[in-house]
């Protein structure tokens, strides 16, 4: 098999502005009884500051797995973390103007933490950006505790099963608040920002013996209240940004009253709310209709313009990624395919997955039982053959395709494919678009 | 044709039938409150609803989020009961229509009788016995949420192939060679036969509910948005799927969803609901073509299209989703509509809404006298804020037709009285033959945008 991203693709993809995260070669298996699967099989793409970057394919080809691995969010067993690294840069309040927006932190009002171990001089741990780079599948726990859902925020696909079903809508939401936004909760509360003790445990949630006696006594008792009321003001205002109905009342209820579109909204609200430098955005509104889809993407975009923070939006819904993101990945069996430009993917899309699923797209005039499907099905990604992924339901494939595995490779500056119609294979018949195999 | 009765006829050789017909249906669930979950007030999921589903059609049912669909569609399939009106399976149009006369009005002892002879015939709840499993066989459900829906703990061919086994359909290797068959007419296939839900991909697990929901050979299929989890391609290859099934087996299909290209695909017939009611319903090209509802309007104005310019930015609507606990008084759309008109049910919860909006003057509320939903007075702290009161709800930031519609508004120092006309609520109106919409104003009115 040929390595990945050797130098010329390393341009494609590793480009000019500043990258927020980097996936090298992420390599997810999971153990099961026919052998190993490798769902995630040598994934590389850059998510730059500010962008919005789509990623879409087959069901079941690894899109949820990838974005899970940004948290560690993998079940382990029986998934297996089997190489790569996805590397992250947080941002921290821009010391320049103190949050207010100047120059060196492009009105945002937050820049880039500074490389500990070379001072923003740029060296090996930070790829000479001279910004602080983690190694997200290295990081000890309680690091990553910290990142998340603050730094790098994510809304699950499943709505049903993030959330736990046993607490109210209220204390899922306000635990995000509690964990990462501790003074300023404190703050709400109009209590001194030198509270400390018991009172500042409360505030995170993490009680220790003894405190719950502390703090039913008078002069607590009536801040922890405040703290209480400020918590909840919080937790309403997150929610009432989804535009979900009556959000104090939203808040006594559990997951199982509301309808799947609401526990979606939730599950924004916690991602939305401590403002993620990076937000890895799992089909967010495939529970919502057009209209409320419509202002959750502007909730993302506002967050955006706010913080320059980016997405990785994962979607099935060609014509939503086509309207918001930047960059688009295609990822076909555990591999990304194709990745580009939105504009130039969509108008020029060089690889034959990325073609069928365009052409999958019901339109007005479709016929009824008639839309365009891609024949077969995904291969069993049990120990894969070095073929490409795509032979056997390519109407272009040729020998060569089962014989060699094609890498991804730049066709331009920005527009990056895996497939042996723009890159010969090494010997062999090479296929072409105008020669229809099947 | 053999002159003996079918004893298992399907509604499907019947065309003068509804397999499925909804009159009337309301679902309320209790809000409970306090250390006594106490009942304090009721969430208005579904509200009178009103359809049939035809041997052989799609029904397609969109809407906002939250606004009742999957509800109706538990509902429908007899997971819930209802907390009024009634579900009937397999109705005959006679008996619909004897049912829709008696509705509205009194009826004689004779009909009486035949209404509880056609409810225990027809009507879901009532079912008994052979009738009650002819109903569960014939009409299936694939829920939204795979993971809630498939038990973690059984196998695929358990799950796929369960019903088979409850109605004594097969066993042993028959059952699991049915099972395959199942799963190759979704995509699948033997190499899947033994394994959990959770080893599958939110896509393959849509496609395991579908092969379950196909096992019995249903008449009719409630599809609780079957494809929002799948790609496009196998959206593709399910959607096919389904329309060849329905040609071959006349199934139909109530099938819920809030993407409209693909309703548009696939539905005959379009029922568009908003905050637990029916807002619009007819052909689904003809809504396509002219919405006679401005929700419907403002739905497919936020539709992203593939067609369409990339750069297009959708039109969310505004405002917050009322909550259907207080559903709004006459149509319950003006709280967000562009067109209102001053007859469109504005009431004292539209001032209270603008006042939650104002934290300051809020707050300086310190009570409301309410006369009906649409009389109130409002007193606050001090004459000053009663004052900006006033002038608020006299200026431009208010809506034209609310104020048109407010009869009264005074303040008494620092008590403002507000009325408006009284209206009765919107119902739905044939606006066209096949076409209900519940709007005051005319479909032409509507295309045109008025009040804008
Ligand atoms: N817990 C698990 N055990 C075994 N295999 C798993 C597990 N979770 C995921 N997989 C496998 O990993 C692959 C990728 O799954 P993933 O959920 O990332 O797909 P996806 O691209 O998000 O699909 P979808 O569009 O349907 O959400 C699938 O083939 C699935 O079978
Ligand atoms: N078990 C329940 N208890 C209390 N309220 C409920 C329950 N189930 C649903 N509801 C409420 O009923 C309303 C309708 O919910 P439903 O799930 O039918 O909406 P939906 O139209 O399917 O929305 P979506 O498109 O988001 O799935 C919502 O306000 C919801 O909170
Ligand atoms: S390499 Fe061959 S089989 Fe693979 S996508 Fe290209 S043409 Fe098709
Ligand atoms: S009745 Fe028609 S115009 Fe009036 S609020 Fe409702 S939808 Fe809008
Ligand atoms: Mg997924
Ligand atoms: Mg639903
Ligand atoms: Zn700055
Ligand atoms: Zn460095």
């Amino acid at each position: 098999m040929m390595g990945h991203l050797e130098t010329d693709m390393a341009d494609a993809v590793r480009t000019a502005p500043a990258t927020v995260a980097s996936v090298r070669d992420l390599k997810v298996h999971f153990a099961a009884k026919r052998g190993v699967v490798h769902a995630v099989d040598g994934v590389s793409f850059d998510i730059r500051d500010g962008e919005t970057l789509g990623l879409v394919g087959e069901t079941g080809c690894g899109k949820s797995v990838t974005g899970r691995s940004f948290l560690r969010l993998l079940p382990v067993p029986p998934g297996i973390l089997a190489g790569g690294s996805v590397t992250f840069r947080p941002h921290a309040l821009c010391e320049d103007c103190d949050g207010a927006g100047c120059d060196a932190c492009g009105c945002t009002g937050r820049k880039a933490v500074v490389c500990p171990s070379c001072r923003g001089q740029g060296c090996a741990t930070c790829d000479g950006t001279g910004a602080e780079t983690i190694d997200l599948l290295k990081i000890d726990t309680e690091t990553l505790r910290k990142l998340r859902g603050d730094r790098v925020a994510m809304i699950f696909q499943d709505p049903g099963k993030a959330l736990n079903p046993t607490l109210t809508i209220g204390q899922q939401v306000a635990e995000v608040f509690l964990q990462h936004r501790t003074d300023e909760l404190i703050e709400l509360a109009g209590l001194s920002p030198e509270t400390g003790g018991a009172l500042r445990r409360f505030a995170r949630q993490d009680h220790r013996f003894g405190d719950g006696i502390l703090l039913s006594l008078p002069p607590f008792r009536g801040q922890r209240r405040r703290i209480q009321a400020a918590l909840d003001k919080m937790v309403a205002r997150a929610l009432a940004e989804t535009q979900v109905p009556n959000p104090a009342s939203l808040m006594d209820r559990y997951p199982h009253e509301l309808s799947g579109g609401m526990r979606q909204r939730v599950m924004i609200a916690q991602a939305l709310a401590c403002n993620p430098d990076l937000l890895i955005a799992d089909e967010p509104t495939t529970a919502l209709d057009v209209t409320v889809e419509a202002r959750i993407l502007e909730l993302i975009r506002d967050l955006q313009m706010r913080r320059r923070s980016s997405v990785l939006y994962i979607s099935h819904d060609l014509s939503l990624v086509r309207r918001i993101c930047d960059r688009v990945a295609v990822m076909y069996a555990g591999r990304v395919v194709e990745i580009g430009p939105t504009a130039e993917v969509f108008r020029n899309p060089r690889h034959p997955y990325t073609r069928g699923l365009l052409a999958a797209v019901p339109t007005a005039d479709t016929p009824r039982g008639g839309l365009a499907a891609i024949k077969g099905t995904v291969p069993e990604l049990v120990d894969p053959p070095a073929a490409c992924r795509f032979a056997g339901r390519c109407r272009h494939e040729t020998e060569a395709c089962r014989r060699f595995d094609p890498t991804l490779e730049p066709v331009s500056e920005t527009h990056a494919v895996a497939c042996f119609i723009d890159h010969p294979a090494p010997e062999g018949d090479q296929p072409s678009f105008e020669r229809i195999t099947e | 044709m053999s002159a003996a009765p079918d004893p298992h006829p399907t509604p499907a050789s019947r065309p003068d039938r509804a397999v499925l017909s909804l009159k009337g249906v309301k679902k309320h669930f209790p809000i409970r409150e306090g250390a006594f979950q106490r009942v304090t007030g009721w969430v208005r999921a579904v509200d009178g609803v009103s359809f049939d589903i035809r041997p052989g059609e799609t029904v397609g049912l969109v809407g906002e989020s939250g606004c009742g669909k999957s509800t109706l569609g538990r509902c429908v399939s007899g997971l819930t009961d209802v907390t009024a009106g009634g579900v009937y399976f397999d109705l005959p149009a006679e008996a619909s229509r004897l049912l829709d006369n008696i509705a509205s009005g009194t009826a004689t002892d004779a009909e009486k009788a035949r209404v509880a002879q056609i409810e225990a015939a027809h009507r879901i709840d009532r079912l008994q016995g052979a009738g009650y499993k002819r109903f569960r066989r014939n009409c299936q459900m694939v829920f939204q949420d795979s993971f809630a829906s498939l038990n973690p703990r059984h196998l695929v061919v358990d799950i796929v192939g369960r019903s088979l086994r409850v109605y004594k359909e097969a066993s042993g290797t028959e059952l699991t060679e049915r099972v395959v068959e199942l799963l190759e007419q979704v995509g699948m296939g033997r190499q899947h036969l033994y394994r959990y839900p959770h080893q599958f991909s939110g896509g393959q697990r849509q496609r395991i509910s579908i092969a379950r929901a196909l096992a019995t050979n249903p008449d009719v299929i409630i599809l609780d948005e079957p494809t929002s989890a799948l790609d496009v391609s196998v959206q593709a290859q399910i959607l096919n799927l389904l329309s060849d099934l329905q040609k071959q087996h006349n199934l139909a299909y109530l099938f819920i969803t809030h993407d409209l290209s693909v309703v548009r695909h696939m539905a005959d017939r379009l029922v568009v609901m908003y905050l637990g009611k029916v807002s619009e319903a007819g052909v689904t090209s003809d809504v396509f073509d002219a919405p006679h509802h401005p929700y419907t309007r403002a739905l497919m104005e936020a539709k992203p299209d593939i067609e369409g310019a990339a750069s297009e930015q959708a039109q969310g609507l505004d405002g917050v989703v009322p909550d259907p606990a207080r559903p709004p008084r006459g149509c319950r759309f003006h709280t967000r509509c562009h067109m209102a008109t001053p007859s469109c049910g504005w009431e004292v919860d539209d001032v209270i809404r603008r006042l939650e909006d104002i934290p300051g003057l809020f707050d300086a509320l310190s009570g409301v006298e309410r006369k009906s939903d649409f009389a109130a007075s409002l007193t606050f702290g001090d004459a000053a804020a009663a004052e900006r009161l006033v002038s608020i709800l006299d200026s431009d930031g208010i809506p034209a037709a609310m104020r048109s519609a407010m009869g009264r508004l005074e303040r008494r120092d620092r008590t403002v009285s507000v009325a408006f006309d009284e209206v009765p609520d919107v119902d739905l109106r044939i606006t066209e033959p096949g076409r209900v919409a519940s709007c005051v104003l005319s479909p032409i009115e509507v295309f045109q945008g008025v009040n804008e």
